[in-house]
C-alpha cells in the first residue's frame, strides 16, 4: 500500500501542492486527473522520486521512503514521450536494464511480455520506424522487465489516435491485472481517467478535489470544480453521442 | 507558375555573382598551380612544392598542432557545457560561462600572438606575475595555446546548443533501469553528443589548420601551411605557382573533413521533445565543475589581460605609469582612426549585402518550388564557401582581380567577406524560413499579395530575428577576419586586421592593443545592439501569436 501523509511542494516560493494526503491499495490502477498546471505531473515526480518533497512523508507498504533515493524505491515509469533509447533497436531497449541486473526477469517472462504486447514482429527495428502506439508498447515492456513495484505512466494516451487508444487502455488494464500491479496514471482526459481506473483522484490547484470511483465522481461531484470542468465535459461528449445515435436508439426502443 | 519568375530571378543573380566572385578564382588557382607566372604548363610547381625540404615538414606541423589544438579546445568546451547543464551551480556563473566563453571570438587571431608575447613572453605581465617564464611562447607551445583559445568559443558553441536539445529525462530512464552514474553519462550525454564532439573537432582542426593569425606572430620556427603560404606569396619574389599549389594542397584536408561532417550529420540523435528535469543532487560534482569551468575560462582570457593593462602604461615594462598617450595618439594619427573607420564600414556593408544574399539564397531553397537542381546549385555553393579557406580565396582573388579596376578596392574585400563567410549565414537563414508555415505564400497569394508584397508583408517581419543575427554574424567576422583580407587590402584600403600585420614589423604593440581594444568594444557594441533588436522583434512576434491564440479562443 502507498501512502502519502501532508505531502507538499513548492517552486520558488509558488505552492505547486498544498496538502496532499491519500492511500493506494496494491493491485488498484489510480487516475490523476486534473488541468494543466493543477500539480499532477508534480505529485507524480514526488512518488516516483525525482523530485524531494518540502515535507510531509511517503510511505510504501509500512515503510519510510520520503527520503529514499529514486532508484532505490524500486517504481517505474514510462514517459508520456516514452523516452526509449534512439540509438538502440527494439529488443535491446526492452532489455536494457536486464543488462545491470540480468537476474531481474527471466527469458521467458521476457519473452511472456513481449507476447502479451504483441511486439514479436518489431524486435529488430528501429525506435524511428515505430508508430506511436508501437512505441507506448515498447516503453511499457522495457519498463515491465524491470517489474516495477508500482507503475507510474504520464499522459500514455495523449499522443495515440482512437482506435489505438482503446487498445493500449486494455493492455494496460491486462498488465495491472495479470501482475496484480499497482498503477497510477496522470491525465488531463476526464474520459480516459473514469474508463480506465478504478479510482479516480481529481486535483485542481494543488489539492485534491475528489477522490473516488468512478460512478462516485458521477453521482455524487464532491464541488463546483468537478461538476464544471468533469461533468461538464462528459455531458456534452454524451449528448453528442446521443444525438449521433439518435435514430438508431429510437428504433431500439420502438422494438423493445 | 507566376510565382517563381521573381525566385529565378534571384537565383539567376545568385549564380552569376558566385561564379564571378567564386568559381572563376578558384579555377585560376588551379590553372596558376600549373602555369605559374604565364609559363606553359607543367607539374614543375608541385614537384618544386613537394619536394622542398620546409614544405613537408610544415604540413606535418599543420597537423599535429591542429589535432592536438582540436582535441585539447573541444575537451575543454565539453567541460565548460557540461557545467551549464548538468550541475546545480548558481545561475549568474551559468550566465558568466556562457558569456565569457565566447568572448575570444570577438577578436582577430593576430592579437592572439600579440597577447601570448606579452602575457608569457619574458618581459610578459604573467611571467611577471609568476616571477619566471612558464614555456617557450614560440613555435609549437604558442601556437596551441593561440589556437585553442581561438576555437574554444567555436567547439563551445556547438556542443552548448547540442546539450540543450538533449532529453534529460533518459538520465531518469536510465538511472531507474539500475545503470551506474559512468554507464549513465555514456548513455544519456556521450552516446547521444558523439556526432556533436565529432563535429566541433573537425571544425576546430580546420580553424586551426588554416589560420594565419597566429603563427605570423608566434610560429617562430616552427613553420605550419599558412606561413608557408604567406612566405610564398608575399616575399622579396611572390611565387605565384608555388602559391597556387600550397593554397590547393590546403584545401585538401577541410574537403575531406566537410565531407566527413556531412556523413556524420546523419547519426546525430534527434529527439522530439526536450523536456527540463530537476538534476539529482551533487554537491562534489558542482564544485569539482564550477572549478574546472573557472580554471578555463582564467586560463583562456588571462592572456587578452595585458591588453587592457600595457596601452594605459607609458612604457611597459619599464616606466609603470599610469597614461592616456598611447590612446591619444591612435585617435590623433588620423591614419590609424582612419583605418578603424574603414574596418567599421566594410563591416557594415559585408553585412548589409551578405545579409540579402545569404536571405535570397534561402528563400530560393527553403520557399520556392523552383526545380530541385536549381536548389541544390545553391546548397552547394554553400557548401564549397564553407570548404576553402580564407587565404585561398584571397589568394584567388589576387589572381584575378590584379590588374582590373576592383584590385585595392573596398568592393573586393568586401566581396571576399561575404563569399569567405556565406555558408553559415545562408544555413541559418535556410533553416529558419523552412520552419515557417508552408502555405503563406499561397495564402497570401489567394488574398491579392503579389510574391514580392507577400515577402514583405509576412515572410520578412517573421524572419527578422534570424535576418538580424546574420546581419551580426557576417558584421563580426568581416571586423576579425585576417586570412581573407591579407592577400587583397591594399595601401589606402588598409582594414584594421591588415594594419596590425603591418605594424607587428615595426612592434608597436601599444597601437596593436589599442586597436584590438576598438576592435572588441566595436563588437561588444554591436552584438549587444543586434541582440537587443532581434529580441524586440520576438517578442513582437509572439505577441502577435497571443493575439492570434485568444481570437481564437472567442471563436470557440
Amino acid at each position: 500500500m502507498l501512502e502519502l501523509k501532508n505531502v507538499k511542494k513548492s517552486y520558488d516560493g509558488t505552492p505547486v501542492l498544498t496538502d496532499i494526503s491519500l492511500n493506494i491499495e496494491d493491485g488498484e490502477i489510480v487516475s490523476i486527473l486534473g488541468p494543466s498546471g493543477c500539480g499532477k505531473t508534480t505529485l507524480l515526480n514526488l512518488i516516483l522520486g525525482i523530485v524531494d518533497s518540502d515535507g510531509g512523508q511517503i510511505i510504501y507498504n509500512g515503510k519510510d521512503i520520503t527520503d529514499v533515493p529514486m532508484e532505490k524505491r524500486g517504481f517505474n515509469i514510462v514517459f508520456q514521450d516514452y523516452a526509449l533509447f534512439p540509438n538502440l533497436n527494439v529488443y535491446q531497449n526492452i532489455t536494457y536494464g536486464l543488462r545491470n541486473n540480468p537476474e531481474i526477469s527471466s527469458k521467458e517472462e521476457v519473452e511472456d511480455l513481449i507476447r502479451l504486447l504483441g511486439l514479436e514482429e518489431h524486435l529488430n527495428k528501429r525506435i524511428s520506424q515505430l508508430s506511436g502506439g508501437q512505441k507506448q508498447r515498447v516503453a511499457l515492456a522495457r519498463t515491465m522487465v524491470m517489474k516495477p513495484k508500482i507503475l507510474l505512466l504520464d499522459e500514455p494516451l495523449s499522443a495515440l489516435d482512437g482506435v489505438i487508444k482503446e487498445s493500449i487502455k486494455d493492455r494496460i488494464r491486462t498488465i495491472a491485472e495479470q501482475y496484480n500491479l499497482t498503477t497510477i496514471i496522470v491525465t488531463h482526459d476526464p474520459e480516459e481517467a473514469l474508463t480506465l481506473s478504478n479510482r479516480v483522484m481529481i486535483i485542481n490547484e494543488g489539492q485534491i478535489a475528489q477522490f473516488g470511483r468512478p460512478e462516485e465522481i458521477i453521482q455524487r461531484p464532491e464541488n463546483g470544480f468537478v461538476k464544471k470542468f468533469i461533468l461538464n465535459q462528459l455531458e456534452i461528449k454524451k449528448n453528442n453521442i446521443f444525438t449521433l445515435f439518435a435514430g438508431q436508439l429510437a428504433q431500439q426502443a420502438q422494438v423493445g | 507558375m507566376r510565382k517563381n519568375r521573381e525566385i529565378k530571378a534571384i537565383f539567376a543573380v545568385m549564380a552569376v555573382f558566385f561564379a564571378g566572385f567564386l568559381a572563376v578564382p578558384m579555377i585560376s588557382v588551379l590553372v596558376r598551380s600549373f602555369t605559374g607566372n604565364g609559363e606553359p604548363a607543367s607539374l614543375a610547381y608541385y614537384v618544386e612544392v613537394l619536394t622542398g625540404r620546409g614544405f613537408l615538414r610544415a604540413l606535418g606541423n599543420s597537423f599535429v598542432v591542429s589535432i592536438c589544438s582540436a582535441l585539447l579546445a573541444t575537451v575543454l568546451a565539453f567541460i565548460l557545457a557540461y557545467t551549464i547543464h548538468y550541475t546545480n551551480v548558481g545561475k549568474r556563473y551559468k550566465w558568466l560561462i556562457s558569456k565569457a566563453a565566447i568572448l575570444p571570438m570577438l577578436l582577430p587571431t593576430i592579437t592572439y600572438g600579440f597577447a601570448i608575447i606579452y602575457s608569457f613572453g619574458k618581459q610578459g605581465l604573467l611571467t611577471k606575475l609568476f616571477g619566471r617564464q612558464l614555456f617557450n611562447i614560440y613555435g609549437f607551445n604558442g601556437l596551441l595555446l593561440g589556437y585553442v583559445v581561438y576555437t574554444l568559443p567555436v567547439a563551445f558553441t556547438l556542443i552548448n546548443n547540442a546539450m540543450g536539445y538533449i532529453d534529460k529525462r533518459f538520465m531518469i530512464v536510465s538511472r531507474l533501469m539500475g545503470d551506474s552514474p559512468l554507464q549513465t553519462f555514456r548513455m544519456t550525454i556521450v552516446i547521444p553528443l558523439l556526432g556533436t564532439l565529432a563535429t566541433s573537432f573537425i571544425q576546430t582542426f580546420f580553424l586551426c589548420f588554416t589560420d594565419f593569425g597566429i603563427p605570423a606572430s608566434v610560429g617562430g620556427r616552427y613553420e605550419v601551411v599558412a606561413s608557408v603560404l604567406y612566405a610564398e606569396m608575399l616575399g622579396s619574389i611572390p611565387n605565384f605557382g608555388n602559391g597556387a599549389v600550397v593554397a590547393l594542397i590546403m584545401i585538401i584536408p577541410s574537403v575531406v573533413s566537410i565531407t566527413v561532417l556531412h556523413i556524420l550529420e546523419k547519426y546525430n540523435v534527434r529527439y522530439n521533445k526536450i523536456s527540463p528535469i530537476e538534476l539529482k543532487k551533487g554537491v562534489k560534482r558542482d564544485a569539482v565543475f564550477a572549478v574546472l569551468s573557472g580554471a578555463v575560462l582564467v586560463f583562456a582570457l588571462s592572456m587578452f589581460v595585458v591588453m587592457f593593462i600595457t596601452p594605459f602604461i607609458e612604457e611597459w615594462p619599464y616606466r609603470m605609469n599610469f597614461t592616456l598617450e598611447h590612446v591619444q595618439a591612435v585617435f590623433e594619427d588620423r591614419q590609424l582612426y582612419g583605418v578603424y573607420v574603414n574596418s567599421v564600414m566594410v563591416a557594415l556593408i559585408t553585412a548589409f549585402a551578405g545579409t540579402l544574399i545569404a536571405y535570397g539564397g534561402a528563400l530560393v531553397t527553403a520557399r520556392s518550388t523552383v526545380s530541385g537542381k536549381l536548389k541544390k546549385v545553391i546548397d552547394s555553393i554553400a557548401l564549397v564557401t564553407n570548404t576553402i579557406p580564407g587565404m585561398v580565396i584571397g589568394l584567388a582573388y589576387l589572381f584575378v582581380f590584379t590588374g582590373t579596376p576592383l584590385q585595392n578596392t573596398f568592393p573586393i574585400i568586401i566581396i571576399c567577406n561575404i563569399v569567405h563567410y556565406f555558408s553559415t549565414p545562408y544555413l541559418m537563414m535556410k533553416n529558419s524560413l523552412s520552419k515557417m508555415n508552408a502555405s503563406w505564400e499561397t495564402t497570401a497569394m489567394l488574398m491579392g499579395d503579389s510574391w514580392v508584397k507577400t515577402i514583405a508583408r509576412v515572410v520578412t517581419p517573421n524572419a527578422l530575428s534570424t535576418l538580424l543575427e546574420v546581419f551580426s554574424y557576417y558584421f563580426v567576422n568581416a571586423m576579425v577576419t585576417v586570412s581573407a583580407v591579407i592577400f587583397i587590402a591594399g595601401a589606402r584600403t588598409m582594414v584594421i586586421t591588415t594594419k596590425i600585420q603591418e605594424l607587428q614589423y615595426f612592434n608597436e604593440f601599444n597601437e596593436i592593443f589599442v586597436l584590438s581594444l576598438l576592435i572588441l568594444f566595436t563588437n561588444l557594441i554591436a552584438r549587444a545592439v543586434f541582440r537587443r533588436l532581434a529580441r524586440v522583434s520576438e517578442s513582437r512576434q509572439s505577441k502577435a501569436k497571443v493575439y492570434k491564440f485568444s481570437v481564437k479562443k472567442k471563436a470557440a
